[in-house]
C-alpha cells in the first residue's frame, strides 16, 4: 500500500508579535492548496499561531525555530516549536501543560481557564488549552537546559484527524 | 429613540466598528485579532459595555464574518467582556448575539466555547 504523501518544513522566525499571523497565513495557505480538509487545515493554524504567540511573548533570545509534519491524508500532524526561555517560564510551561495532558475532559479545562484568566495579563495557559480543545491536539513538552519545545501532535489510525 | 454613539478602531489588519440606535448596538470586526491588537480591543469592549448600560441596551450584536482569526488573548477580552455582562444585575443586563459564518472553521469552536460561557444571555447566529 503506498504511504500518505507528507508535507514537512521548518522555519527559523524572530519571536515577535508581528511575525506570528504572517507565519500563520503562510501555513494556512499552504496547506490549503493540498489538503481538502478545511478542519485538518485549521486545527495546524491555530497550533501554529497560539505557539508563535507563545514563543513572541516569553522567548530569550532572537531565533525560533517551528517544525511542521503533516501527512496529506490527515492521518498525522506534528508541529514543533522551539525556543530559549527563562528558568520560570519552563516551570510555567510544565505546570500548565501537565495539568491540559491529565485534563479528562478538555473542554472542560479550557472553560475554566478562560473564566480563572480573563482578568490576568500575565502568563495563562489558555492558548495551549486551546490547542487541545479545539484544535484536538496532544500537547508535550521537551527540555534541554533553557531550551525548550513544545509539541503538539495526532495520530489517527482512521485516517483523519481525531 | 435614537443616539448617535459610535466607537472605531482601524489598525493595519484589524478594524472594530460600533454604532447604536433604539437601544440596539451593532458590532463588526474585520481582519485579524491577535496580539497586536489586543489593548485595543480591551478598550472597545470597555466603551461598547458603558454604552450598553447607559443606553439601558436590550441587545448588542457582534458580526464576526469578516474576522480571519482571533488568538487566545483576544478571547480574553471576550471573557471579559461575556463576564461583566453577565454579572449585571437584572435590570441592565443585556443579551449578546453573535454572527458567524458556518464556513470559518475557528468561528464556529471559539464562539460556540465563549457562548458555553454564558448561554442565558449569548446566542449564535450561523
Amino acid at each position: 500500500m503506498q504511504e500518505s504523501p507528507t508535507l514537512s518544513f521548518g522555519l527559523q522566525i524572530q519571536p515577535h508579535a508581528r511575525m506570528v499571523s504572517i507565519v500563520r497565513r503562510f501555513v494556512e495557505e499552504s496547506f490549503e492548496k493540498i489538503v481538502g480538509d478545511p478542519e485538518a487545515v485549521f486545527r495546524v493554524s491555530l497550533a501554529v499561531h497560539e505557539l508563535l504567540e507563545n514563543a513572541a511573548k516569553y522567548a530569550v533570545g532572537d531565533q525560533t525555530g517551528l517544525q511542521v509534519h503533516f501527512e496529506t491524508n490527515g492521518s498525522a500532524v506534528r508541529i514543533k516549536l522551539t525556543n530559549q526561555t527563562t528558568p520560570e517560564h519552563i516551570e510555567r510551561l510544565r505546570t500548565c501543560i501537565s495539568e491540559i495532558q491529565t485534563a479528562e475532559e478538555p473542554f472542560v479545562l479550557y472553560q475554566n481557564m478562560m473564566r480563572r484568566t480573563f482578568g490576568i495579563q500575565k502568563e495563562s495557559g489558555l492558548g495551549l488549552a486551546r490547542i487541545r480543545a479545539e484544535g484536538e491536539l496532544d500537547l508535550s513538552l521537551e527540555i534541554d537546559g533553557t531550551m525548550v519545545t513544545i509539541v503538539a501532535s495526532c495520530l489517527s489510525a482512521r485516517g483523519t484527524p481525531t | 429613540m435614537r443616539n448617535e454613539w459610535a466607537e472605531t478602531v482601524s489598525e493595519s489588519d484589524f478594524a472594530a466598528q460600533a454604532s447604536a440606535a433604539n437601544r440596539r448596538i451593532q458590532v463588526s470586526l474585520t481582519g485579524t485579532a491577535d496580539l497586536t491588537v489586543k489593548a485595543q480591543l480591551d478598550h472597545f469592549l470597555r466603551e461598547v459595555h458603558s454604552e450598553a448600560q447607559r443606553c439601558s441596551a436590550e441587545e448588542v450584536t457582534v458580526d464576526f464574518r469578516q474576522l480571519e482569526f482571533m488568538n487566545s488573548s483576544c478571547l480574553k477580552s471576550f471573557v471579559w467582556w461575556i463576564s461583566t455582562a453577565q454579572g449585571q444585575p437584572g435590570d441592565s443586563k443585556y443579551r449578546i448575539v453573535f454572527v458567524s459564518s458556518p464556513t470559518v472553521c475557528w468561528q464556529r469552536r471559539s464562539l460556540n466555547a465563549l457562548a458555553c460561557l454564558a448561554n442565558e444571555i449569548i446566542s449564535i447566529q450561523a
